[in-house]
């Protein structure tokens, strides 16, 4: 073979990875909304660089599981809701999807309360914001078609990397943050802890495997894309978690130095301010934007593919109104009523968060298991089931997680479990 | 008839009432002749493996635990052929799509019916009650929508109106899903008859009178009358005027002389004076067969005036592939096809292409020898005449076969001939 035969199938295998990067860079950045940029900088401010080591895990974790679900897309062409409706029947698919339609609609009024928080920070009252950001995120599902939106949610993407130049304009100290990331430590008091398992929580949620899944499916990708598909789930991941690194490296280098304590994103990105720079502070503040206006998109849709996928009704972004009501109506609902519980005067949404995170945590192990049990049914995906190793790998993960989440759930219902 | 998803999970016992183990999966045979798969075996998990129990060993399949002929020791398990449908594993859930490919639902049940001692899977469940019944919510269901004055109906389509695609894929429409909407009078007769008296009629009262009517023309004349037993008479009057005469005479037959009396005073005279007349014939006689419907005009009429007057009673003549010529004194002098009349010059009068040696019945004639006339010359339908050679009905092809051809045939005919 002649060096101009190889070279060419690279340009042409270059392009074909192009074509079929999304939904597994989307999937991983979604995973950064409102809660988790909150807790990422809550993290920084608090402990400082002391939980970066554990991002190279929480990476580990996210490809694991986002592999599996990219592959059961491929092998069987359907989203995860099908093949649960299919292989466990009816009362297992009402319980799941009624527990993850409400979870995700809490998760979306907390990305519509990050639309707020950082409209704010600009000085904008969030009676103007929030309306906006709804009208646009709708818009754009039900005028645009499937590669607009890949294109739009891409770019939303690459907004992120706000956070990695808020990161390096805060100067934190290379040296340490290097020596942060392999050297493991912890402490054994409650904040720590509960942050902790917030962080493995919700960086796989169970609305992630749904939407990737489905996507996946309405992008049409087959089999011969698995090995594509691979690298848009590994570099989505690891992407994501840099973003992670760099709010935590941010907040570590300038909240945490100087002592400040926060609640929220917002407060991040206002005590930032001071401390980086107007820029550092702005960057911040545009990131929380960007990555709330996305997941208000995100967790909408992947709601609509649910419920679609579970009752068989027609779905699909490049669907027009008339041919697919139900999904563009589920789509619809989320965003109206994720919106419109941020503008009812209610103080604290806090009670909404927590609900959601608990019923993401009661969700993620029986999906975990659905998948796992699913990946490995040769029936369904031949031999593309999980390897030895690989399966072993996943259920000590699974178990993990699933310990982790217990925990979480026991310490959102009794906050005083862990001690003050 | 039954749900799939109200038998599984049954416990099937065996001769000597020991518990083999609960119903997992029922094993349908797809029928070349038929149309819907046969009941052939069913999935029985025992001892934590699954059994299969050839059909031929059930007692009775649908029963609070289903018994089995012998004890389990003496029964040889079924094998599975290539084509075997496990109905919950394989059909269960599968999603339903349209014709062009748009997903319209998914399987939520699966009728099963008896006919003639066998069970088939009659119909695809896919309405919203199937859905409720699966979750085991479906008689709180129906209840409330009693209460909201609405009717919880269940909607299903023929299994014969979806293709099984081989494999893991879809199952699809064989008709675009807008037909669908509207079922024919000949599945919904099917439904009727799978129901309890008491559940039919109350399916009945939810139907116009004119699909009512029409059900009713598609099953047995005695199940006909089980099923206006329970009826008010005014209805069941209007329900005869609907009804075509020979059907609504057939009906008349069946029901007790007294009433039948009562429900001929309540129609309208017009309709009544054609039952009646019908009424006068031997229920298996040309004449009480024959059905008074039908389209006669003058022979010097041009085509084009012909095809005008067709227009204009269309509406309430069942059959008009034949049109009659008739004299002054309705004597029968001519017939000709709608293809005669449509290919005529329009202004050819009607004896000039109408043909004058036609094939008759007299009202005495049985109904073996109008399905052979009928059989013999090929024809749609033939008038009856009386001795002075006066058009008094016509016997379609569909009613002379009735009672030769057996039902389950006679649906597969093709549709004109029905």
């Amino acid at each position: 073979m002649t060096l101009s035969q190889r070279i060419k199938p690279l340009r042409v295998r270059l392009l074909m990875l192009l074509a079929v990067v999304g939904p597994g860079i989307i999937t991983a950045n979604v995973d950064n909304d409102a809660g988790g940029i909150t807790t990422y900088s809550v993290a920084g401010a608090h402990y400082g660089l002391g939980m970066l080591w554990m991002m190279p895990l929480v990476a580990l974790a996210l490809i694991i599981v986002q592999e599996m679900s990219a592959r059961l897309g491929v092998v069987t062409g359907k989203g995860l809701a099908d093949l649960i409706r299919e292989r466990l029947g009816v009362k297992l698919t009402a319980l799941i999807i009624g527990i993850l339609v409400f979870a995700n609609l809490a998760n979306t009024v907390s990305e519509f309360a990050g639309v707020a928080a950082s409209m704010e920070i600009f000085g904008v009252s969030k009676y103007i914001s929030v309306p906006i950001a709804g009208v646009i995120v709708w818009l754009l599902m039900v005028k645009a078609n499937y590669k607009t939106v890949e294109r739009v949610f891409l770019a939303a993407s690459a907004i992120y990397l706000a956070y990695v130049a808020s990161g390096i304009l805060a100067r934190p100290a290379w040296g340490e943050v290097a020596r942060a990331f392999v050297t493991p430590s912890f402490q054994f008091d409650a904040g720590y802890v509960t942050l902790f398992v917030t962080i493995i929580g919700t960086t796989i949620a169970p609305w992630m495997q749904f939407y990737q899944q489905s996507s996946i499916v309405d992008k049409g990708l087959k089999i011969s894309d698995y090995a594509y598909e691979r690298i848009d789930v590994v570099v989505g991941s690891i992407f994501a978690v840099v973003v992670a690194s760099f709010i935590t490296i941010a907040c570590a280098a300038t909240l945490h130095t100087s002592g400040a304590r926060i609640e929220t994103a917002k407060d991040a990105a206002l005590a930032l301010g001071p401390l980086a720079g107007k820029y550092a502070s702005t960057l911040f503040a545009l990131g929380l934007l960007n990555a709330s206006v996305f997941s208000a998109a995100i967790l909408p849709l992947s709601t609509a593919y649910v419920v679609c996928e579970a009752f068989g009704w027609e779905a699909g972004v490049d669907r027009r109104l008339q041919e697919a009501p139900i999904f563009f109506g589920v789509y619809t609902a989320l965003i109206v009523l994720g919106a419109g519980v941020i503008l009812l005067p209610i103080q604290s949404l806090v009670k909404t968060m927590m609900a959601s995170q608990t019923l993401n945590g009661v969700l993620l192990p029986v999906i975990l298991v659905v998948m796992l049990r699913l990946i490995n049914n040769r029936r369904l995906m031949g031999r593309w089931v999980n390897g030895r190793w690989f399966n072993l790998l996943a259920w000590m993960m699974v178990i993990l997680l699933i310990l982790l989440t217990v925990i979480l759930v026991l310490v959102s219902l009794f906050p005083g479990l862990l001690g003050h | 008839m039954a749900y799939l998803s109200e038998l599984v999970g049954k416990f099937v016992t065996d001769l000597n009432g020991e518990r083999v183990g609960r119903l997992e999966d029922l094993l349908a045979a797809p029928r070349g002749d038929v149309g819907h798969p046969q009941i052939v075996a069913l999935a029985v998990k025992h001892a934590g493996d699954l059994l299969l129990i050839p059909y031929e060993e059930i007692a009775v399949l649908i029963a609070p635990a289903i018994p089995l002929k012998h004890p389990l020791a003496q029964i040889a398990p079924y094998r599975p052929a290539e084509h075997d449908l496990f109905l919950a594993r394989d059909v269960l859930d599968k999603q339903i799509i349209d014709t062009d490919g748009v997903r319209v639902v998914r399987v939520n049940d699966l009728e099963i019916t008896r006919v003639e001692g066998l069970f088939f899977v009659a119909n695809v469940d896919i309405g919203g009650l199937g859905l409720m019944r699966r979750l085991g919510l479906g008689k709180p269901t129906e209840k409330v929508a009693d209460r909201l004055g609405r009717k919880a109906s269940s909607n299903s389509i023929s299994w014969e109106a979806v293709e099984l695609l081989p494999g893991d894929a879809p199952m699809r429409l064989k008709a675009p899903r807008e037909k669908l909407a509207e079922m024919h009078p000949a599945d919904l007769a099917e439904i009727i008859s799978d129901l309890s008296r008491n559940e039919s009629s109350k399916f009945l009262d939810a139907l116009d009178l004119e699909t009512v009517a029409d059900t009713l023309e598609e099953v047995e004349p005695d199940f006909q009358a089980s099923l206006v037993e329970g009826m008010s008479d005014q209805r069941v009057a209007d329900l005869l005027e609907e009804m075509a005469p020979d059907e609504a005479a057939d009906l008349l037959a069946e029901l007790p002389d007294e009433r039948s009396k009562d429900l001929l005073n309540l129609m309208a005279a017009d309709e009544a004076k054609d039952v009646r007349k019908l009424l006068a014939y031997p229920e298996n006689s040309a004449g009480g067969i024959m059905t008074t419907e039908f389209v006669a005009v003058r022979p010097d009429l041009t085509a084009e005036q012909a095809i005008a007057y067709l227009r204009k009673m269309a509406s309430e003549i069942e059959t008009i592939n034949y049109v009659y010529a008739t004299d002054r004194d309705d004597r029968l002098v001519g017939v000709f096809s709608l293809q005669d009349l449509v290919l005529a010059h329009p202004r050819t009068p009607v004896a000039h292409f109408m043909h004058e040696r036609i094939v008759t019945l007299e009202p005495l004639d049985t109904q073996e020898q109008a399905a052979q006339a009928i059989a013999k010359y090929n024809l749609l339908a033939v008038p009856v005449i009386d001795a002075e050679g006066r058009i008094q009905g016509i016997v379609t092809a569909d009613d002379a076969l009735d009672k030769i051809i057996p039902t389950a045939w006679k649906k597969r005919l093709p549709r004109m001939y029905r």
